[in-house]
């Protein structure tokens, strides 16, 4: 009984790490393509590289505008997160105590943004008639509206688990709504924020539609439009994009090593409360 | 007495989430809704002429059109299922104590904090004519096999399926594990005490509790495949031909060549088709849910 479970967890660990090796392996070609010459790099195998070309990387750097990239896509993550956070936090906190008629009225009207799809045309009819088309703004508002309905949502079910009293326990000794909320609610609602905090700007960095849409300079793409239109214009030498995307994915992945438990946790009780 | 007291939560703190998400989410859709009834093109932006039907009618006797929609319910069907099922048996497996079970749960999860352009061009290379599959396809003997895996219809799209799976499977299994660590020890050991076999216990106690993630992933990822764009456009752009049209890409198709009217029937009914299936989806398994 015990050599035959025994077998069964051997049986079973060969299985997943054979499917593990479907996800290391493209990582793998990757990486090893990044350093190797043309010709090489062109027959997409495992091989280690004759000669490490670190130069690639170089190249990358000068031509690739992914650096430009870097800071175009932080213009527009960090003031959307920080934003949509912040609007969806004080909404949830407005819409779940009240929980009046009005209130739960609003509610139904954010979430029923969780099921709308983009209107490409609408919105770029939108912008050209307020005028702010292929601005960094006009894309920040969007990314705003799209995460509203989500973090209305999520702030709401988790503000609606702590107890009233502490907010009333507040009220009687002076505070008013605004100091309240910064003071008292704030650190309770920490792991929702972190939540939020994660899924938003996972979601945002990655996005490849909206800037494709309505950025529509160069100068202003994102690291993804970057890495796609660098794939376009260099899609015979792929050792130049394999270090472009080496140097997309790097940084994420290093970031998700390190804040690996809070993603995670973050990234699915989001999902789970969806 | 309580109602009467004026409340300390202000209303105005709702205005400006309101207002930006009514302007950037709602508007656009009461705009799609009256702009597809219209003549409306890139030289006419802002002088539409109203045609009834025919944006419509034009779409309905499009075959590329009609194909898109196909492809849009094959590929949501097919990667929700494949996406469930097997994050579902990675979960099964990665809840109890195998050997390195923590780097495979990671492993399996990193793919979705990439961007979907990175992930698409690198497969790019291994679906090539002379990429990484071939390569390996024709090392280890099995060289009928190869073939261009994005240049023909069968193998277009199930390549496409195969990298949303690839990339969101993980994403799932986590949904999976958190519940299946939700349910608790004691239901498995009184089960246990009654003589009910492992498939007895995973039929009547695991099935039956783990619905309510079921509920999340399904809707989850039926809503998405139904709305899919960037993988489809970076890995094979809608071809070969119109081969994996999507209805997304289909509408930013025509949006592109300045087909504004027609483009944006196609996302009124993109939307009505994700509106529907999410909430007959959510239905039938709310229904299921057991109460806990």
């Amino acid at each position: 009984m015990k050599t035959k479970k025994r077998a069964g967890t051997v049986v079973l660990s060969v299985c997943l790490i054979a499917v593990a090796l479907i996800y290391v392996i493209p990582f793998l070609m990757m990486l090893l393509g990044s350093f190797k010459i043309q010709a090489e790099a062109a027959r997409f195998d495992l091989a280690l590289p004759t000669k490490w070309e670190f130069s690639n990387y170089a190249h990358v750097m000068e031509s690739g505008k992914i650096l430009r990239g870097y800071v175009n896509s932080v213009i527009i993550t960090v003031p959307v997160t920080l934003i949509s956070v912040l609007l969806g936090a004080v909404a949830g906190i407005v819409i779940s105590r009240r929980n009046d008629r009005m209130t739960r009225g609003i509610y139904y009207y954010f979430i029923f943004g969780l099921t709308l799809t983009l209107q490409i045309a609408s919105i770029f009819f939108l912008l050209k008639a307020l005028n702010i088309y292929g601005t960094f703004f006009s894309v920040i508002c969007i990314f705003i509206s799209l995460r509203i309905p989500f973090t209305v949502m999520t702030f709401c079910s988790f503000v609606k688990g702590v107890p009233r009293e502490i907010d009333e326990a507040a009220v009687i000794d002076g505070c008013n709504f605004w100091q309240m909320s910064v003071k008292v609610l704030l650190p309770i609602l920490k792991p929702i924020m972190v939540t939020n905090i994660v899924i938003t700007s996972i979601d945002v960095w990655n996005n490849f539609m909206i800037p494709l849409f309505y950025l529509s300079s160069a100068k202003k793409a994102t690291v993804s439009m970057a890495i796609y239109s660098f794939f376009g214009r260099y899609n015979r030498d792929w050792q130049f994009v394999f270090a472009a995307l080496m140097l997309a994915v790097l940084p994420m992945l290093i970031l998700f090593v390190i804040l690996q438990k809070h993603i995670i946790a973050g990234m699915t009780s989001g999902a789970v409360k969806g | 007495m309580k109602r009467k007291k004026k409340s300390i939560y202000p209303l105005y703190a709702l205005i400006p989430a309101l207002v930006i998400y009514t302007i950037f989410s709602v508007v656009p859709i009461a705009i799609s809704l009256l702009l597809s009834f219209t003549d409306w093109n890139m030289n006419r932006l802002f002088t539409p002429v109203f045609t009834g039907l025919a944006n419509y009618a034009e779409l309905l006797q499009d075959p590329v059109f009609l194909r898109s929609i196909g492809n849009t319910f094959l590929f949501a069907f097919a990667t929700t299922i494949l996406k469930t099922g097997i994050g579902f048996i990675l979960a099964l497996a990665l809840v109890k104590k195998v050997a390195a079970r923590g780097i495979l749960r990671t492993i399996y999860y990193a793919p979705c904090v990439i961007s979907i352009t990175v992930v698409g061009v690198l497969f790019k290379s291994i679906l090539a004519n002379r990429g990484l599959l071939n390569n390996v396809l024709s090392g280890i003997g099995l060289e009928g096999l190869t073939r261009d895996w994005l240049g023909s219809y069968g193998t277009a799209i199930g390549s496409v399926i195969f990298v949303e799976v690839w990339m969101w499977a993980g994403f799932n299994m986590f949904i999976f594990i958190s519940g299946l660590q939700a349910i608790s020890a004691d239901y498995y050991e009184s089960a246990t005490l009654d003589g009910a076999s492992a498939y007895d216990k995973f039929r009547h106690i695991t099935l039956p509790l783990i619905v309510p993630s079921m509920t999340v992933v399904v809707t989850l990822s039926i809503a998405g495949g139904l709305k899919v764009f960037d993988i489809i456009y970076v890995i094979t752009n809608g071809g070969p031909g119109f081969d994996t049209q999507v209805l997304a890409t289909y509408t930013y198709q025509s949006f592109s060549l300045g087909f504004l009217g027609e483009s944006t029937a196609g996302s009124v009914i993109l939307a009505v088709i994700v509106v529907i299936i999410s909430f007959a989806m959510n239905r039938y398994f709310t229904k299921r849910e057991v109460e806990m």
